[in-house]
This record gives structure tokens, sequence and C-alpha cells, in this order.
């Protein structure tokens, strides 16, 4: 059997990529993608540990991360529509005027 | 039989009823008032004869009929109103009523007659100003005394200033109203003091202040005295302070200056307020707690340098005036200064005595001088008049009887009581060098008096008219004359009920009937009588030329001749056909005089002073202490400005925000945990 | 019960005037409002009760319920009344009713909210004034602050914004201090309950313990400063007052009447029941400078009046003037100096009411309040006027009406003081603010009222309506009453307010 560390070090690569995403790219589609990653991040290492513990409570978990970013994407693709109807480009930077 | 106290409220509560029905009635009232005031005061009058007549029958009320309030462990204090009937509250009573009615009868010709607007108003603050007096005649305690001189205060603002549409009338009010509120300020200061000192108010009786006040100097109780002070400089202290409010209402130097100003009232109203209410209030307070100004020789000391001071001060002041009514007005500051001369130098009697005259011949030369404004339509300048005695005989002849009686000529009333008034002086000064300071400035006035008051005579009656008005005056009414020629019989004779000078030069016995009436002879209360005061008071007689009689005839030849000097130089000035204006030749003193030596200048500058560190205190407030206040509030907006740049509404900014900070989190806990030892 | 059914009327009346549409609103406002003034009466006429309610005295239509329970300690709902808070009741029910009456001419929008605010903030003052758990009363105490906001805010002048959120902002600071102070001294007690006659009694029984490292001493005197800066401020007094006239002259007539007539009161009333009642010594111990600022304010707040322009500044400023006299007579802590504080607050509280609304009338009449604006008012609106210039006097002083009643029993009572060292030099210079108060509103009046008619703005003047003089009369009457009667009020407040002596041996003399 894989060790788990590997799992976590597959996880952290995956979220860094995110991370790196999240903090670079100024496209919001860009950014959703970015989100998603760090999101299957997070269910690696449910399911990691979850295979480490022989406990399904963390692979139940990772079915419901799973359904909540299809949802998450629905709200974010709705999102970036409005974005663009509003701004007429999806950079993020340009969506700062609700600050105060 | 009914009981004298109630008496007392009745008497009291006539002319407040007066007042109630003009304020509610207003116009369905005939006469705007007037006759509901007449019967008000008539009423009055009677009852206070009644009283008269039983307290000459011995009955002399102490009592209190209403409890205000109550303090109850250490301020276990009855702050009440009751009656003191007495041989002089209940002579006052008589003046006050009298005076009241006829001023009430004058003003139907005065007011009505003239055809004045808003009358229920006028005949309500009458009836007011009236029901207050007698209230404050009647208190039995300091307290009570205090709040109807304040009522009293506040009736003469509102009938000094009954023309508001006028700019002068209000302004008048005004100033009467604060300059005697500054003295009503000590008199408050007082009656605290009083109350701390003694735990009551009470004039008269085994606990009242005046009998602790003389038992504590004399050992027998303890009172309070403010660290420790020695009791009779406390007593002067306070004696003093009620001092002040009489200062203010009596208009003696230095709050004189609101009552000529006071003579934008109606002229009845003038002559209710100088000859009866609340010029007399001042004096009738002294006289009314007199036992407790005698314990201390240096209040008795001040009053008679103040009054004394006044009295020659006023009367200069009114050789100049051109004003009938203004001469009259500073007659009036410098008669009352002679009462309280005589109150300080131990003229009890006296000082009652020179009420009583001067409340009927002052009364007298006011609705004398208003029949004249009547008759002048208005005018009252007197180089306007001249030539009115025969036109107007009833008001020359009256008036000319009060002239004679302020003067101080033999045997009208007021040479009796101005008599008196020297001859206690001197025979007490005699032993009080500072007295006769006071029997000096007395003496001097005398002629000032008589010249400045037959001055006065001869512009306004005799000579040729000056003025068309002069020559065709308007003809006054019977409500005039027949106030006019009561005041008149009075002023002659009134000096008949205490022909003192007389039993001592005669040695008739029984013909000073004021003497005995104030020395409880036919009954009174013990501890307010004159031997009393004479008694515990700071004073020793002393006689000229070796006796008491030659002292009497060489102080009334002196006053006498002096006066009658005095009403030869007017004579020569003023009683010619075409008189000139001989105050011109005085040059620099009459600029002096007729400003009133520049009182209501610096008074008028006081109040600009303070006037000036208000707005300086508002500009303090609104920069300094709201600065301060808006300082901070500007200083949490200012960082909050600042602050607030953090929220840039970036979203890869919070991003990186979010990682920054969980990544330093993770590294402080990673050290705190010790993982990287 | 007849507190909590006084209390819920009130929050009734409030939301039924809330729901009602504009046009009945002030009439129901009215005749709702009279339910309170009612039930408030029939408390005066029936009240058995008798000493201190918080020194152990017997409490008048008391109701004790237990409520929650949070971190050992008890909440109650705690309320009744003894001598000092059935008059303030009293005050708060029969002002609210003619503050309704007197916004009929001046308040045409949003009626329904205006008086359903105007019953909401007497529902909250009537708990402020009956609460005897501190978890109740500081509840109702900050509510006042929302009702008075928004009526500043949203019917105000000019410069309402400004003015609510400065009075709002100020005194909730204020608030903050006395309650971090007024917790500082709970949780130093050995007790569980927030009642404040138990926390009385048990700081009386000298059982108050150590604050970290504040020793019992320290801790009770920096309570106390806490808590009379946080009462200070809404009383108010000298220097923290500046909020005051900005609310008073933005605010309309109605709620200028409540703010200085009830208001003010809360921070006095407040001050009586924890300074003065729970912490004698230290009150004692601060006794000079307290008298100096008592001194202060009513000098200065009168010299500041003095160089007013604005008629409702004048009357503002005066209202600083007059709860100074307040102050010194709770820190003589005498018999007629306590009570005399406690009857001048009733008394303050109709005079200057009755103030704020003649210069109400006026306004409504020449739209300007400004001196130099008008004169000659009195030919124009003589009943008004009239009412005014009684009013005026009744503000210096005058006997026979309610405030030479108050002035003077707080004057006779601190002179003699033993608690205030040089008790004579600080009541003789306070007393000085009668020549100063006579000084600016007899100028004021002058000006204004008297002399040839004049007005700079363009209304024609005629006599006001029978509603807006109603309530002036109704006010002038109940303060010559009390003035002629003050045993009305004067020898319950006596009762309540004599236990507290013994507190510091007997007090004066």
């Amino acid at each position: 059997m894989v060790p788990v560390e590997y799992y976590l070090l597959l996880s952290s690569a995956v979220f860094c990529i995110g991370l790196y995403g999240v903090l670079t790219r100024r496209n919001a589609l860009y950014f959703l993608m970015s989100v998603e990653l760090m999101l299957n991040a997070a269910n690696i290492n449910l399911i990691a540990f979850s295979l480490m513990w022989g406990n399904l409570t963390g692979q139940t978990f990772a079915l419901f991360t799973i359904a909540l970013a299809a949802a998450e994407v629905a709200v974010g693709i709705g999102i970036i529509l409005v974005l663009y109807r509003n701004f007429g480009d999806i950079d993020v930077m340009d969506a700062a005027t609700m600050r105060w | 039989m009914v009981s004298v106290s109630a008496y007392a409220q009745a008497i009291v509560l006539l002319p407040f009823v007066s007042f109630v029905v003009a304020l509610f009635a207003r116009d369905n009232l005939p006469k705007g008032g007037a006759y509901s005031g007449i019967a008000a005061t008539a009423g009055s009058l009677l009852l206070s004869l009644a009283t008269l007549a039983a307290v000459y029958g011995g009955r002399t009320v102490n009592e209190t009929f209403y409890t205000w309030a109550v303090g109850t462990g250490a301020q276990d204090w009855t702050l009440s109103f009751g009656a003191l009937i007495d041989p002089l509250s209940a002579l006052m009573l008589v003046i006050v009523s009298l005076i009241a009615l006829l001023v009430h009868v004058f003003s139907l010709g005065y007011m009505n007659d003239e055809g004045e607007e808003d009358l229920p108003r006028y005949y309500a603050g009458l009836g007011l100003f009236t029901a207050s007096m007698l209230g404050f005649v009647i208190a039995d305690n300091l307290l009570m005394a205090f709040m109807f001189f304040e009522l009293v205060g506040l009736c003469s603002y509102l009938l000094i200033g009954f023309h508001f549409r006028e700019p002068g009338p209000p302004s008048a009010a005004k100033k009467a109203f604060l300059v005697t509120r500054f003295g009503d300020y000590f008199f408050l200061i007082g009656v605290v003091a009083v109350f701390t000192t003694f735990g009551t108010a009470a004039f008269a009786g085994a606990e009242s202040f005046p009998h602790l006040a003389e038992a504590a100097l004399g050992g027998d109780a303890t009172v309070w005295t403010p660290g420790n002070m020695a009791e009779s400089t406390w007593f002067t202290i306070v004696g003093l302070l009620v001092l002040g409010g009489v200062i203010g209402k009596s208009a003696q130097f230095p709050l004189h200056t609101w009552l000529p100003d006071a003579m934008e009232g109606p002229t009845p109203v003038s002559a209710l307020i100088h000859a009866a209410t609340m010029v007399a209030a001042g004096v009738y307070l002294v006289a009314r707690m007199y036992g407790f100004y005698v314990l201390s020789p240096t209040a008795m000391g001040i009053i008679a340098l103040v009054g004394g001071f006044t009295a020659l001060f006023a009367a200069t002041m009114g050789v100049v005036k051109q004003e009938l009514k203004q001469v009259l007005a500073y007659s009036t500051i410098s008669q009352y200064g002679y009462m309280m001369l005589a109150l300080g130098s131990g003229g009890y009697v006296a000082a009652v005595f020179h009420l009583t005259t001067h409340a009927f011949f002052k009364a007298l030369l006011f609705l004398g001088a208003g029949s004249v404004i009547i008759a002048m339509h208005h005018v009252e300048d007197m180089w306007e008049m001249g030539g009115l005695k025969n036109k107007l005989p009833v008001t020359y002849w009256t008036f000319l009887a009060g002239s004679l009686a302020l003067a101080g000529i033999f045997p009208f009333a007021g040479f009796w009581s101005k008599d008196e008034i020297l001859y206690e002086t001197l025979i007490h000064g005699l032993n009080e060098p500072l007295l006769l300071i006071g029997y000096v400035f007395g003496l001097l006035a005398v002629p000032v008096t008589a010249f400045y008051t037959f001055r006065m005579v001869f512009l306004t009656f005799h000579g040729e008219p000056r003025s068309d008005l002069a020559r065709d005056p308007h003809p006054v009414r019977w409500n005039v004359k027949g106030p006019l020629s009561v005041l008149g019989v009075l002023a002659v004779v009134t000096g008949g009920i205490n022909l003192v000078p007389v039993k001592k030069v005669l040695g008739i016995k029984g013909i000073d009937v004021l003497h005995k009436w104030l020395n409880n002879d036919w009954g009174g209360i013990e501890g307010l009588s004159s031997h009393h005061y004479a008694k515990i008071g700071p004073y020793e007689s002393g006689y000229l030329f070796g006796g008491e009689a030659a002292t009497v005839i060489a102080g009334a030849a002196v006053s006498l001749t002096l006066a009658l000097a005095g009403l030869a130089l007017a004579w020569r000035l003023y009683g010619v056909a075409d008189p000139a204006e001989h105050t011109a030749k005085l040059g620099q003193i009459r600029e002096l005089l007729y400003n009133n030596y520049y009182q209501d200048e610096y008074q008028v500058r006081i109040a600009d002073a303070v006037r000036d560190a208000a707005s300086g205190a508002d500009t303090f407030d609104q920069g300094v202490v709201d600065g301060v206040v808006n300082g901070v509030s500007s200083v949490s907006l200012l960082s909050s400005e600042r602050i607030r740049r953090v929220q840039t509404g970036i979203v890869g900014n919070y991003a990186l925000l979010l990682t920054l900070g969980l990544t330093t989190l993770l590294v402080v806990f990673a050290l705190i945990g010790g993982w990287f030892q | 019960m007849i507190i909590e059914a006084l209390l819920a009327a009130t929050f009734l009346s409030a939301v039924i005037v809330f729901a009602l549409p504009d046009e009945y609103a002030p009439k129901t406002a009215f005749g709702l409002s009279l339910v309170p003034v009612a039930g408030s009466l029939y408390m005066w006429a029936t009240f058995t009760g008798s000493g201190n309610a918080l020194t152990g005295g017997d409490i008048a239509f008391q109701t004790v319920l237990p409520w929650l329970e949070v971190a050992g300690y008890t909440f109650q709902w705690y309320v009744g009344v003894d001598g000092i808070s059935l008059p303030l009741v009293v005050l708060t029910t029969f002002l609210t009713t003619l503050a309704i009456v007197s916004a009929w001419t001046p308040i045409d929008t949003r009626k329904s909210q205006f008086y359903g605010l105007m019953l909401l903030m007497e529902a909250n003052l009537i708990g402020v004034f009956t609460a005897l758990d501190f978890f109740a009363w500081f509840v109702f105490w900050e509510a006042v602050l929302v009702p008075m906001y928004f009526l500043i805010g949203v019917w105000g002048g000019p410069r309402r914004q400004y003015a609510a959120i400065k009075f709002f902002v100020y005194t909730n600071i204020a608030s903050l201090v006395m309650f971090i102070g007024f917790m500082m001294l709970v949780v130093s007690l050995p007790i569980n309950s927030f009642g404040l006659p138990a926390i009385t009694q048990s700081l009386a029984a000298g059982e108050l313990g150590n604050f970290y490292f504040l020793a019992p001493d320290a801790l009770a005197a920096v309570a106390f400063a806490a808590l009379f800066i946080g009462f200070a401020v809404k009383v108010p007094v000298v220097p923290v007052h500046t909020w005051l006239p900005d609310a008073h002259v933005e605010a309309p007539t109605p709620v200028s009447v409540m703010l200085a007539g009830v208001l003010l009161k809360m921070g006095t009333y407040a001050l009586l029941r924890f300074n003065f009642t729970m912490l004698p010594e230290q009150a004692s111990a601060f006794a000079v400078p307290i008298a100096a600022i008592a001194v202060l304010s009513v000098i200065y707040g009168a010299m500041l009046a003095l160089a007013q322009q604005d008629l409702k500044r004048i009357v503002a400023y005066s209202s600083v003037s007059s709860m100074g006299y307040v102050i010194l007579g709770l820190v003589a802590f005498t018999e007629f100096g306590l009570g005399g504080a406690t009857f001048q607050m009733i008394a303050h509280g109709l005079i200057s009411g009755l103030m704020f609304m003649a210069v109400g009338v006026i306004y409504n009449a020449t739209h300007t309040r400004l001196v130099g604006d008008m004169s000659g008012l009195a030919d124009r609106m003589p009943v008004a006027v009239w009412i005014l210039v009684a009013g005026a006097f009744a503000y210096m002083g005058l006997p026979l009406m309610a405030g030479f009643a108050g002035e003077f029993f707080i004057f006779v009572g601190s002179f003699g003081s033993t608690v205030l060292p040089s008790a004579p030099l600080f009541t003789g210079l306070a007393m000085f603010g009668i020549v100063i108060v006579a000084g600016y509103l007899l100028f004021a009046m002058q000006r204004t009222l008297f002399g040839p008619f004049r007005l700079e703005t363009e209304y024609e003047l005629d006599r006001a309506p029978i509603h807006d003089i109603a309530p002036l009369a109704a006010l002038l009457a109940a303060i010559i009453v009390l003035g002629v009667v003050p045993s009305l009020f004067w020898n319950m407040i006596l009762d309540a307010t004599v236990p507290l002596l013994d507190l510091l041996g007997g007090g004066a003399l």
C-alpha cells in the first residue's frame, strides 16, 4: 500500500498549484478553476486519511465536497457572468467598487 | 368673634381675588376691573382698620396658618406662612390698603378716562401688587417675607413695563427687576443663613431668630456659625446680607439707579411703588426685624451711614431735574434715606413715623403730579408748565400741602417726622461720632430738599404759562380730586399722631401716640416693642445745652431754618413770573448732577463687561470645550480614513493576505510549539 | 403589578400608533398617553412605600421574579418605586402627554412613527425610573437613546444628523465608562445578584473585596469616578455639556421638552441612586471637586446662556445651570439638600418643559428663534407670550412657583452641610446664578416680546391655536400648584432621602 505521505505530497502540490493560480491569475475563470484545484487537494487529503484509518467518514465528506463544488461552480459561473455584464470583462481586479 | 388672624388673611386675599377676577374675566368687567379692585381694596382697608382696632384692644396675633414644607432629622425646620399682627404691622396694613384704595380710585381718572387699552391687565397688576405687599406686611417669618418681597418685585416689573409697546418701559422694568434682584441675592443668602444658624426664621416669640440671637450673644444659647466664627461677627454679616435686599428695594445707594427709570410706569403705579409698596418694603423689613439689627452696632452704623449719605446724595440730583416725576423720584430715594438713617441710629419710632407721613405726602405728590400730567396731556417737562395754580386749584392746594410736608415746614406732617429723625440721630450721635456724620448728611439734605421741592412747585404752578398746553389744561374729575383731597388732609394732620417735641418742651403727657403705640402701651408682642429695642440697642443718649428740651428746640430750630432758607432761595430764583434756567450757572456741577453722578454709566459698564465675559465664555466653549469633543471625533474619523485603505476591494489582495496570515500563524505556532527545535 | 401594566400599556400604545395611518396618529397617541398618566397618578394616590428603596425601605408596587441565570449571577425582573422614583414617573407620564399635544402643530411628516417613538421613549423612561435590577435598568437606560436618536435625526433641524450622532455617541461612551465602573464594583462583591438593593446593602456592610490589584478603597474610588463621569454626561455638567445645546437646537419642540424635562433627570436620578446611595463615603471624599463642578456648571452655564442669540440655546444652556443646583444639593448630603435636589428635578422638568414649549409656539408662528429677528410679540400673541413670561419668572425662581421651592430647599440644605467643607462659600457662589438667570431671561424677553412689533421673517402672526396653548397652561398650573403646595411630593421625597443620611452617620449639623 502506498504510504499516506505520498498522498499528502500530491495533495500539497495540487493545493499549491491552486493557490498560485488564485494569487497570480486575473481572469475569473482561471480563478474558479484554481479554487476547484484547492478543493480537490482537500478531497485527496480526506480520502488519504480515510484509507489510512480504515474509516469511511472521510470518503463521505469527500463526496459531499464534490457535490458542493459542483454547486459552487454553478454559483461561480453565475457571478462571472454578472461580472462580465457589469464590467465588460472578467478581470477580478476591476470589480473593486464595493469596498467602502 | 372672627379671629384677627382671619382678618389678616382676608386682607391679603381680597386684592388677590381682584387680581384673579381681572385676569380671567378680562373684557367682561365694567371699567376694566377698576370696580372690583376698588371694592377689594376698600374691603382690605376696612378690615385693616378693624385689625388696628383689635390691636388697640390688645388682641395681637402671631400664628402660623399654612405649613409650606417641613424637614426632619437634623434640619427639622418648618417653612411656613403665618400672620404677625402687632402695632407695627397693623399700622402698615392701614397705610398700604389706604394708599392702594386711593390709587385704584385715581386710576379711574388717570387710566380709564384717558382711554388706555388693556385695563384688565393693569388692574390685575395693581391687585396682585397690593396683595403681595399686604402679604409681606403680615409675614411672621423671614422666608415668607422674602417670598412676598419677590412677588412685589414681579408686580413692579409688570406694572413699570405696562406700556410694553414702547421701547422705554420694558427696559426700565427690566432694570428695576434686575437691580433689585441683585440686592435680593444677598437677601436670599441671608434667609438661608438665618435658617442654618437659628433653625427658624420667625420674627417674634421665644423661638424667633432675633430672640435666639440675643440669647446667643448673652451666652444663653448656642447657634451654628460657619467655621466657628464669633457670633457677633456672624450676626453682623447675616444682618448685612439681608440689608442687601433692603438697599435694592428701598433704592439706597448704590442700588438706587432703577428707581428714576421706573418713572416709565403709569403715574398711579409710581405713587403705589413709592409711597406704600415696593420701596417701603425695604425699610419695613428692617423695622420688622429690628430686634436682630440692634444687636449689631456695625450693621446699625452701616445702615445709618448708607441712609444719611443717600438722603443727601439723592437730594442733590433732584435739584436739576426738568421733569416733574424725576424730581419726585429723587426725593423718594432721599426720604427713604432718612428712614434708614433713623433706623441705623436707633430711632425706630422716628423711622416708622416718617414711613407713615411719607406714605401720605409722597402718594399725594405723585397723584398730584398725575393730575398735572392729565391736565398737560402727558407732558412732564416742568419748563412747559407754569401758572397752573388758578386752573387746577384742588391739585394746587393739595400739592402745596404735600410739598410743605416734604420740605419739612412747620406744622406739616413731614416736619414732625423728619425732625424726630434728626433729633434721634443727634442725641445718639453725641456719643457715637459715626452717627454725627449721618446727622450732618441728613441736616445738609434739609435745605436741598426744600429747594428742589419748591423749585418744582414754582415751576409747575406759579408764574406765567410757558406753553399752549399750560394755558389751556385738560380738566380733571372727582376721581382725581377725591384721592388728592383725602391725602391733602392727611399730609397736614398726620404729624399730630406723634407730637414728641411738644411733649418734651411743654411737658404735655399723652400726645406722643405713635410712641406709645409702638411701645406696646395698648398691647403688642413681647420683644417687639420700642423700649425693648432701646434696651438691647447699642446707643446711649446725650444732650446739648444741658437738657432734653433745649436739645429739641435747638435741633428743630436749625432744621426749620435750613428748610426755610432752601424755600426762600427757590422762591427768589423761581418764584417769578418768567423764571430762568439757573441750573446752567452751575456749569460742570450741573452736568454731574444731571447725569446722576454717572452712577448709571458705571452700572451699564458693569453689565456690558459681564456680557463681554459671557461672549468670551461662549467663544471658549465653542472653541475649546466643544473643540475637544469634535477633535476626538475627527481623530477617530481621520484614523479610520487611513485604516480602511487596507480594504482594496481586489480579491487577489484578500487571497494573498489570507495566505500570508495563515502562513504567519503556522510559523508562530510552530515556533511556540517547538517544531524547529 | 401596576408597574408592569403601565409598561405594557405604554409599549402597546407605541405599537398601535406605529401601525396607524398618519392622520389618526396624533389624537390616538394623545388618548393612549392618558393611560399612563392615569396609572401614575393612581400610583401616587395609593403610594404606601416608606424609606429608600435601596437601603431596605418598604418598596411600593414591587415585583421580584427570577429571570435569567448567567455565569453564576441571577438577573431578576425587579421593579418598584419609592419616594424618589415615583415623582419622576409622574413627571414622565405627564410631560409626555403634553409633549405629544405640543407636537400637533410642528410635526407634519411621518406622524405615526413620530408619536410611536415618543410613546416608546416614554415606556423606556418609566422602565429606567422603576427598575431595581441593574440588568433591566441598563437595558431601559440604553433603550431610551434609540427613539431619541431617531426623533432628533429624522424630525430635527438642518444639522440634525450631526446633533443626533453627537448625542448618541457622547452619551453612549459615557454609558460604557459607567458600565465598566459598575461591573468592577459588582464582581468584587460576594453576592450573586444584580439587584440594586442587594448591591447597596452589601456595599454598606463593607463587603467589597479586591479587584485584581485594586484594594477595596481604591476600587470604590475608581468606580465612583467612572460612575460619576458616566452620569455627568447625561446631566450634563460642565465640561461635558456640549452635546446638549446642539441636540436641543436641532430637536423639534416636543423632543426638546422630553430631552430637557425627563432625559436630563435620568443623569441626576442615577447619580443619586448609584453614586450618592451606594458610595456615600467616596461622595463625601470627593465633595469639594464635585461642588466646584456644580458651581462651575451654574455660573458658566448661565454665562453661556447670556451670550446666546437663539432662544432655544438660551433655554438649553440655562438647563446646564439649573442642573448644577441639583448636583450641589446632592453633594451637600443633608435633608434639604438631597430632598431639594430631587424636588428640583421635578421642578426643572416642568419649567424647562414649559419654556421649550413656549419658545416652540413662538417658532411655529414666526419661523425664527433669533432674538434679533423679532420684537413686540406680546402685541400679537398675548396669551402665549404672557405664559412664557410666567415661565421665565418660574425659571428665575419666583416664590410660590416650583422652581423657587427646589432652589430654596437646595440652598438652605447645602449652606450648613458638614459633608462639604466651605459649604457656605460654595452655596453663596452658586446662588449668584439667580442673578444671571434673571439677567439673560429679562434681556431676551425685553428684546423679543416687548417694544414695538417687528418681525424679520415673512409670516402673518396670529393668536396661537388652543392646542398649542393648552399644554402651556397645564404646565404653568402644575408649576404654581407645586410651588404653593410642595408637600404633594416633598414629604415622600424626604421620606426616601432621609435614610441615606444614616449612611454617613447623620449628615449635617
